[in-house]
């Protein structure tokens, strides 16, 4: 308990006034329990106040802290450092920006231009099925929630989409195809035709290869990969054929 | 240093929303229901509307649906009135728990995708300070989306901001209020992604920024809550309503302060001491657990003040426990994994088998800007400020009163945002203002003064020392002396914070600039806390004075601040609304001026 650990952390940074780009290093002591972002919070403190950093909630609920760690694109703000040191068994650390959107300041990105492509896929129901109770809510049996539930927790932190090796051919990215396969699932949604062009068009499903990196990297742990999978099969029951009607 | 700070651009819309979450958006949602294709702006500090604080919320929304035999509306506004301390306005109780299951079906019927029962109608569950038949049981009146119900909202209303052609301005701040005479004209917008700033002219605005947690050392807030919508409104010359009624959650996660929700109680968690003593037995004999949220804080500082709480050997903070261990796996699972899920995250702790520790952390300012029941401004206790609306946490009402209900936040923020916006429609047949004065002059006063600071203070350092002063003398226990202490030495913080100096000088993106800012913000609501709380010389709800233990008649009232320059302050009071009780209709006995026992 309380152990805590010399760190060397090698950090991007962009700065835009001058258009110039550098790695820069700290080195800096953190007990065991810090989270990354409290880290990038300790450097700001006590060596460099200049350093730019995103997050907001910083409890893994908003997905503004991704970054890459050593390559790996995760969450600064559920990244305990003694769980770095025994996940990547070191204690150097390169941080960088996450590659979805250009770079404001250091690890700073646009967050509103990589939120385009999720805006593309139109998250929201095009157009209401009828509610047979009128003034009330619709029955949605817990057995069909069931079926994507698990792909309404999606954060939008765009790790999926920073390892998503069909992202930079113009493929909106595993997130946003995620939240149109919900609709396409809701039994509140009534415009399935306009989603399947969606989904199927020059940038969609069919742009994934199937690498899975989008499951594997999820914060959330949510299996994106299975949602992708099953809508290229246009299976949007959900792949339980006992529950089909 | 010597750039000219100057207002790059001007633009006109129909509304501008300040704060891009759940309360803002619901506004312009609203809006766009009665007029579609309206120009709208909606300014947010995050770097996307999803990222607002409202995505946080965990366990619930209140709603008494009319078909359930057991609930009644007027239950709700007996335990937020009972749970307010006696301190909310029942005006206000009324038209939002009238109107709170009409606003879950929206959502509902707008895409939410909350948790739902067997018949595949919406679950509902208990939660703390809501009962039945005015105490007599708990009430199932929680409607939610698993563990995340405050994402529930906050998609919904972005994914309808977006589909109703709402244009945001993202990571960006409302630094001054323009007005024209009685009317407000918009606000002067400080863009960071750019380094500009823009002069917005609206024929409505609405501040909803949230709260302000970041005021205290250990809280459940964003990183971005830092009361602005609060300072923007002080520094405007307009006051603030009880500002001393500070709610702390009695649940943080040691150390970061992330919420463990009231869920956690409701599914039957157990809180212990040191001693593992189940101690919330003494303190509300019925409702144990399930008491409103400023008793078992208190209860959770007094077990630690008495020496029976645990000290957690890497954050050095003391704690007590929560028992998770023995619920079922479904439970865990199904229940509360994301909650559950925090303590693995974030201490390293399976709550399966291991006691997982808590303590009270800053959760919910209940006083803010304070507004009609139309969710208008005022300017004084009866002036309503033209076109001006506040709604949210940044907002007082007064719903809450001096202490809030769970689930009742999330309710607030989407009723009065609807309100304010059906109410909006009327200001919107007029023109655009020019607003008087020089628009960006108050602004560059205060920004030039941050660039230009060359002394040898931290930023930093003076925001932790304010959050270290607040939670010791501002907290949970206050007396006299620690709030004349406060007050002290936040005039001080403010003196040391002139010579604050910012390392980079560029207006793009530079988050040393926006702290400052911030600490402003932050050093103007600590002020008028202390102050407030010193005024009130009682206990009230979350207010807590040792020197003064009992709640008294003659404090049964609001306090309005106003301080248009710093540490300059003005006290005055507003009444609290009474009109349940005074007009004598079904159970008006029950809505007197009560004990608070549970």
């Amino acid at each position: 308990m309380a152990q805590s650990y010399k760190l060397r952390l090698e950090i991007s940074r962009w700065d835009p006034d001058r258009s110039k780009g550098w790695v820069q290093g700290y080195e800096i002591e953190a007990g065991g329990i810090l989270r990354f972002t409290d880290v990038f919070r300790k450097i700001n403190e006590e060596l460099d106040p200049t350093l730019a950093w995103n997050s907001s909630c910083e409890h893994a609920q908003c997905g503004t802290c991704s970054v890459l760690i050593n390559g790996r694109a995760m969450l600064a703000c559920e990244l305990l450092v003694e769980n770095a040191v025994a996940q990547f068994g070191t204690t150097r650390f390169k941080i960088s920006p996450i590659g979805v959107a250009p770079v404001v300041r250091d690890l700073v990105v646009d967050l509103e231009h990589a939120y385009e492509r999720v805006h593309r896929s139109k998250p929201y129901v095009i157009k209401r099925v009828e509610n047979p109770l009128k003034g009330g809510e619709y029955r949605v049996s817990p057995r069909t929630l069931d079926r994507y539930v698990e792909a309404t927790r999606c954060i939008n932190c765009f790790c999926c989409a920073a390892v998503c090796i069909s992202s930079n051919k113009g493929f909106l990215g595993p997130n946003a195809m995620l939240a149109s396969i919900v609709r396409m699932m809701d039994p509140r949604e009534g415009e399935k035709k306009e989603r399947l062009k969606l989904l199927y068009s020059e940038r969609g499903l069919y742009r994934c290869h199937t690498s899975k990196g989008c499951s594997h990297v999820c914060p959330k742990g949510i299996d994106v990969a299975h949602f992708l999978a099953l809508a290229k099969q246009g299976d949007f029951q959900g792949g339980r054929p006992a529950e089909r009607r | 240093m010597g750039k000219k700070l100057r207002i790059s651009s001007k633009t006109e819309c129909d509304a501008l929303i300040i704060g891009a979450g759940g309360a803002g958006l619901r506004f312009g949602v609203e809006l766009l229901e009665h007029k579609p294709g309206l120009k709208i702006v909606a300014v947010t500090k995050v770097g996307h509307p999803q990222k607002s604080h409202t995505n946080t919320a965990q366990g619930g929304l209140a709603a008494v649906d009319p078909e359930d035999p057991f609930d009644d509306p007027v239950y709700h506004m007996f335990d937020t009135w009972k749970g307010s301390d006696c301190s909310a306005d029942q005006n206000i109780i009324k038209k939002i728990v009238e109107s709170a299951w009409e606003q879950v079906i929206w959502l509902e019927n707008h895409g939410m995708h909350f948790s739902r029962n067997e018949e595949g109608r919406l679950s509902k569950r208990t939660f703390g300070g809501h009962t039945v038949r005015f105490g007599e049981a708990s009430a199932f009146r929680a409607i939610y989306e698993a563990d995340r119900t405050g994402k529930g909202i906050m998609d919904t209303l972005w994914f309808e901001a977006l589909k109703g052609g709402i244009s945001f301005l993202n990571q960006s701040v409302a630094t001054e209020l323009l007005f024209k005479g009685n009317r407000c004209a918009g606000a002067v917008i400080f863009n960071q992604k750019n380094g500009k700033f823009v002069t917005v002219l609206s024929k409505v605005t609405v501040l909803a920024t949230g709260g302000s947690g970041q005021l205290y050392r250990v809280t459940t807030n964003c990183r971005q809550n830092t009361g602005d919508g609060v300072g923007l409104t002080l520094r405007a010359g307009l006051p603030v309503m009880d500002p001393e009624a500070v709610q702390f959650h009695p649940t943080g996660i040691v150390g970061p302060g992330i919420l463990a929700s009231e869920t956690l109680r409701s599914v039957g968690g157990i809180l212990r001491n040191k001693d593992l003593e189940p101690f919330m037995e003494r303190y509300a004999p019925a409702m144990k657990e399930l008491a409103p949220r400023d008793l078992v804080a208190r209860a959770i500082e007094n077990e630690i003040r008495e020496g029976r709480g645990v000290v957690n050997p890497d954050h050095k903070i003391e704690h007590v426990w929560i028992d998770l261990r023995h619920l079922s796996d479904y439970v865990h699972d199904v229940q509360i994994p994301e909650v559950s899920g925090f303590f693995k995250k974030f201490v390293n702790l399976n709550p399966k088998k291991d006691l997982c520790p808590v303590r009270p952390s800053n959760h919910y300012h209940m006083g803010g800007i304070p507004t009609d029941e139309f969710g208008r401004v005022m300017a004084d206790k009866r002036r309503p400020i033209d076109s001006l609306f506040a709604v949210g946490e940044c907002a007082s009402a007064s719903f809450h009163g001096f202490n809030r209900l769970g689930t009742n936040s999330l309710l607030e923020l989407i009723t009065m945002g609807k309100f304010a916006g059906q109410k909006a429609l009327e200001y919107l047949d007029q023109g655009v203002e020019s607003p008087e004065g020089k628009p960006g002059e108050k602004t560059f006063g205060l920004f030039s003064q941050f660039l230009e600071a060359n002394g040898k203070e931290s930023v930093f350092t003076l925001r932790r020392e304010l959050q270290s002063l607040m939670t010791e003398k501002v907290g949970i226990y206050r007396r006299a002396s620690g709030l004349e202490e406060a007050m002290e030495r936040i005039r001080e913080l403010r003196e040391r914070a002139i010579h604050a100096p910012i390392e980079n000088k560029s207006l793009l993106m530079n988050q040393e600039l926006i702290l400052r800012w911030e600490l402003e913000n932050l050093l103007w609501l600590a002020f008028a806390t202390a102050r407030a709380a010193l005024e009130r010389k009682e206990s009230r709800g979350a207010h807590f004075r040792e020197d003064y233990p009992e709640r008294r008649d003659e404090y049964h009232h609001h306090t309005l601040v106003r301080m248009e320059r710093f540490g300059r302050l003005e006290i005055s009071s507003r009444p609290i609304d009474m009109s349940l009780y005074n007009k004598k209709g079904a159970h008006w006995e029950r809505f007197g001026i009560l004990e608070r026992k549970y």
